[in-house]
């Protein structure tokens, strides 16, 4: 009997101490309540001609989205839903300490929907001002990156959006709806990580700027090189872009016959690249493209009743396409000398003696290998009619 | 209470400075029955001393009048109108007849045929005697006898047969036990029709002598099992059993344990059901209440609706309840760590919504938590103590003041009144474990508190750790998961039709752990 008291006696003493340990392992943990903290939903990132970080942050005011939803009762002042301010700092973090002397609450970060970065910073390189992004626990590696084109990331942030109550989100959903076009190059903060530093593929971000002074607009891409702002890329380059990489969910491309147009609806897409290697030398870049597309509308009074009407429709449509592919690498290998479309990976990966030898030297060569693109497109339907009604 | 009781004893055993000892052994003798009636009339004077409900007769009778009997009964507790048509009047009849003298045969044809009541038993000694005049029997002495009579004619007594009131199901037998114990052991006897259901009577509390039965079904309940039952409840030694909930804790393995491991219930067929699937019950008179042992975690998740209906719907609710008892558990500190610890887990928009509605909420989430929590628990507890008609303006109270203006008033966010509200809702789901789930609640609160989901997650460990150590009359508490026993899942979080339970439960026909080594496995054939 005694001997298993003791025994529970070292049982509870151990149970007891167990909880403890957890609390001395915990790195970081802190109990923070949801009314003590500023929620975060974009974050802008310029460089000052002084050459400072200037951090620009957008708050979200829960009690004010809130009481916006019940509009009516409150007959007063209409509490703004966002607020933005800005610091300045030699770094990242210590602008954005910077700011808490601006602000009641601590800062938030997880929920930061969007980072938006400015033009100059762009430019003189965006590499080392990202540094603070990776290291950083906080922040959503989902978190979509933009790059501002005319107008600095303060501009875009302080937009008072008609569309959403948190600017933030709505150029979110933006980018989501523009990515269903095909026309915006969509990099996540992962995806940045991932890309940056190395010299086999650069970086390529989607690009925002304002429509009007209540709007943005999320198309186009911005072409990086040594992680400089080289140049940018117009939605139908961009689009051409994305077939190569793969990263089409889906698009509208208009054919031109003899006629009137024809509205195809690219519904299944599939881009593959490689380079072609003779005598241990890159001789071409390959780009092969497979399409699966609807006819979504025919502006004209064609026919399209039999079999080989679809076959010149689809050999418009490659050519379509096939057009828009050269017009993004000419770009990029002749004006911007910017291999985003990662041929320098699949070198890496299936030469790398060659890799190893030329690799620091890979820019310039990709920049003057050709460039052959294939597509094969194929039409699966017409819609419910089949010639335009006449 | 029970001891408060033993101290009244004490002190009157004191005050009248009666011959019968208290102190440690409590005898109950009074010696044998003395022979004449006068003596006997004494004795039961003294034992019955200011007892104004005993009722003590002389009758003589006989054809010279010489034959003297004396009838003693409970005023109230035995029926006197049998009394007299079966008992009383057969015997003047027969006396008014018989020529006076031998008195021993006058007992002997008096006990053999004279007496119509079948319900007969023979007194030996005064202690007989005034044990069955304190049950509600009726004592027949005869002059120059050193024995006496005592008839069963026990006024039916207690409540009719109703619905019961704790335990609703929607299909199933309306019937729930009362207080009678007669009345029970034949609601169930009427339900099982064999022989093999056997009922062991036996008197528990040393002052209120109180009926207690075990049931179970010969053949079907472990032998071992049985036994055990036995042994646990002649080894309770207390004043007095008002309640079978105090036999309860007396038996239960783990008597510190927050869990149940012993069942009750009001129900006849929900009893009848786990009579045959090997349980054992105990009656106790006194009480509408019948305990099942032994008693597994999955019998709270359990109803007997389950099986009148169709598997599916059985199946699903019952995943339904398993939910609801994780979540009345855990909901109150799963919100605590998230809007405390985790908001980086929390989608944008719901963040939103979350601090919408905690703005300017003076507390913090815990304090808020803990504070409606005790309300609802308050209010639980006023709603079941205040008298029914006052019941309405509880729920006025509760709905109205303690819902809306707390929230109105900024003290609780409308968040958590709709969490509050989801546990309280779903710890009713799992009645039998109300009480345990009260508390486990405000342990996760606080370790939710203090480390976010890894303090929910030590509390959650610790409790099923507990769970799966705790045996109820040596059956492992979480069978059939743990340990698992595969013919026992088909009734468990699933469901099969009940024409496809065909096995009784396996765990309960296991050797009995604890029990005695060397003892022979008690089969574990199971239903053919």
């Amino acid at each position: 009997m005694k001997c298993g008291n003791s025994k529970k006696i070292i049982f509870v003493i151990m149970a007891a101490l167990l909880p403890v340990f957890p609390v001395l392992l915990a790195g970081c943990w802190n109990n923070r309540d949801l009314t003590e903290i500023n929620i975060v939903a974009g974050i802008g990132l310029e460089r000052t001609e002084e050459g400072k970080i200037l951090l620009t942050i957008q708050v979200v005011e829960p009690g004010a989205i809130q009481s916006s939803s019940d509009k009516g009762k409150s007959g007063g002042q209409q509490q703004k839903p966002v607020f933005v301010e800005s610091s300045e700092g030699e770094t990242v973090f210590e602008a954005v300490r910077g700011l808490l002397s601006v602000i009641d609450k601590k800062l938030f970060f997880s929920t930061a929907q969007v980072l938006i970065l400015g033009e100059r910073l762009s430019q003189e390189g965006i590499e080392e001002a990202m540094d603070f992004f990776h290291r950083d626990h906080e922040f959503d590696y989902e978190m979509n990156i933009l790059v501002a084109k005319g107008a600095t990331p303060k501009e875009i942030l302080e937009i008072e959006s008609d569309i959403d109550s948190i600017p933030a989100v709505y150029i979110n959903s933006t980018v989501e709806n523009t990515v269903s076009r095909g026309t915006v190059k969509k990099t996540m903060l992962i995806n940045l990580i991932k890309d940056m530093g190395g010299n086999e593929k650069q970086l390529a971000v989607g690009q925002i700027s304002k429509a009007g002074e209540k709007s943005v607009r999320t198309e186009g891409t911005a072409v990086f090189r040594d992680g400089k702002l080289a140049g940018w890329l117009d939605p139908y380059e961009t689009r051409g872009y994305l077939f190569a990489v793969d990263e089409i969910e889906s698009a509208i491309i208009n054919v031109h016959t003899d006629n009137g147009k024809i509205a195809m609806e690219i519904i299944r897409s599939k881009g593959k690249i490689n380079v072609a290697f003779e005598n241990g030398e890159p001789s071409a870049l390959n780009i092969k493209v497979k399409v699966e597309a609807n006819v979504g509308e025919y502006q004209g009074k064609g026919k399209l009743e039999a079999s080989e009407d679809l076959d010149v429709l689809r050999g418009l449509l490659e050519d379509e396409i096939k057009k828009e592919i050269r017009m993004a690498v000419e770009k990029v290998q002749e004006e911007y000398h910017s291999d985003i479309f990662g041929f320098g990976t699949y070198v890496r990966k299936y030469h790398p003696k060659y890799w190893k030898k030329s690799g620091n030297n890979w820019l310039a060569i990709f920049s003057e290998l050709p460039v052959d693109i294939q597509v094969d497109a194929k039409i699966m339907r017409t819609g419910i009619v089949k010639s335009p009604v006449n | 209470m029970v001891r408060r009781v033993r101290k009244r004893t004490r002190t009157r055993v004191q005050n009248t400075g009666n011959d019968y000892t208290f102190a440690g052994e409590y005898t109950d003798s009074y010696g044998p029955i003395p022979e004449t009636v006068e003596a006997v009339k004494k004795g039961l004077d003294e034992i019955f001393s200011c007892c104004s409900d005993f009722i003590m007769r002389e009758i003589s009778c006989g054809k010279d009048g010489l034959t003297r009997i004396l009838v003693a009964y409970i005023n109230g507790f035995v029926d006197k109108r049998v009394l007299n048509q079966d008992v009383v009047h057969p015997i003047l009849d027969f006396l008014s007849n018989t020529e006076p003298g031998n008195s021993s045969h006058i007992y002997e044809r008096l006990k053999e045929c004279i007496v119509v009541n079948n319900d007969i038993k023979e007194a030996n000694d005064l202690q007989q005697a005034v044990d069955g005049i304190v049950s509600g029997e009726a004592l027949i002495f005869i002059n120059g006898e050193s024995k006496a009579l005592v008839i069963g004619v026990k006024a039916p007594q207690g409540r009719q047969v109703k619905e019961p009131e704790t335990e609703i199901s929607i299909r199933g037998a309306k019937e729930a036990f009362v207080e009678n114990l007669l009345t029970n052991t034949t609601l169930i006897r009427k339900r099982i029709k064999n022989p093999n259901l056997k009922l062991e009577m036996m008197q528990l509390g040393k002052q209120t002598k109180t009926d207690v039965c075990i049931c179970y079904i010969n053949g079907i309940a472990n032998e071992q099992i049985v036994n055990e039952v036995r042994e646990r409840l002649k080894k309770i030694n207390i004043d007095s059993i008002l309640d079978v909930g105090i036999i309860e804790q007396y038996i239960s393995d783990s008597r510190l344990s927050l869990f149940p491991t012993v069942g009750n219930s009001e129900k006849c067929d929900k009893l009848a059901g786990k009579l045959l699937e090997g349980r054992i019950a105990i009656f106790c008179d006194g009480t509408p209440n019948v305990l099942t042992v032994p008693y597994l975690f999955i019998e709270s998740i359990q109803n007997t609706d389950d099986y009148y209906d169709h598997a599916y719907f059985a199946t699903f609710i019952r995943l339904l309840r398993f939910m609801a008892l994780l979540l009345s558990n855990m909901l109150p500190g799963m919100y605590v760590a998230l809007v405390s610890f985790h908001q980086t887990v929390i989608p944008f928009k719901l963040m939103i919504t979350l601090a919408a509605s905690r703005q300017g909420i003076p507390f913090s989430p815990f304090v808020e938590a803990l504070l409606m929590i005790i309300v609802f628990e308050l209010m639980r507890e006023a709603g079941v103590r205040m008298p029914k008609p006052m019941g309405q303006a509880l729920s006025i109270v509760g709905a109205i003041v303690l819902g809306e203006a707390s929230v109105a008033a900024g003290i609780a966010s409308n968040l958590m009144v709709i969490i509050v509200a989801i546990t309280a809702i779903c710890s009713f789901v799992v009645p039998p474990l109300v009480r345990a789930t009260m508390l486990i609640r405000f342990v996760i609160l606080v370790a939710a508190n203090i480390l976010g989901f890894l303090g929910i997650s030590f509390v959650v460990v610790a409790v099923f750790a507990h769970l799966c150590r705790l045996r109820s009359f040596g059956i492992p508490y979480m069978a059939p998961f743990s340990p698992i026993t595969s013919s026992d899942l088909k009734d468990s979080l699933v469901v099969v039709p009940i024409w496809a339970m065909v096995t009784r439960p396996k765990i309960l026909r296991q050797e009995y752990a604890q029990g005695p080594k060397g003892t022979e496995r008690q089969g574990g054939n199971e239903q053919q």
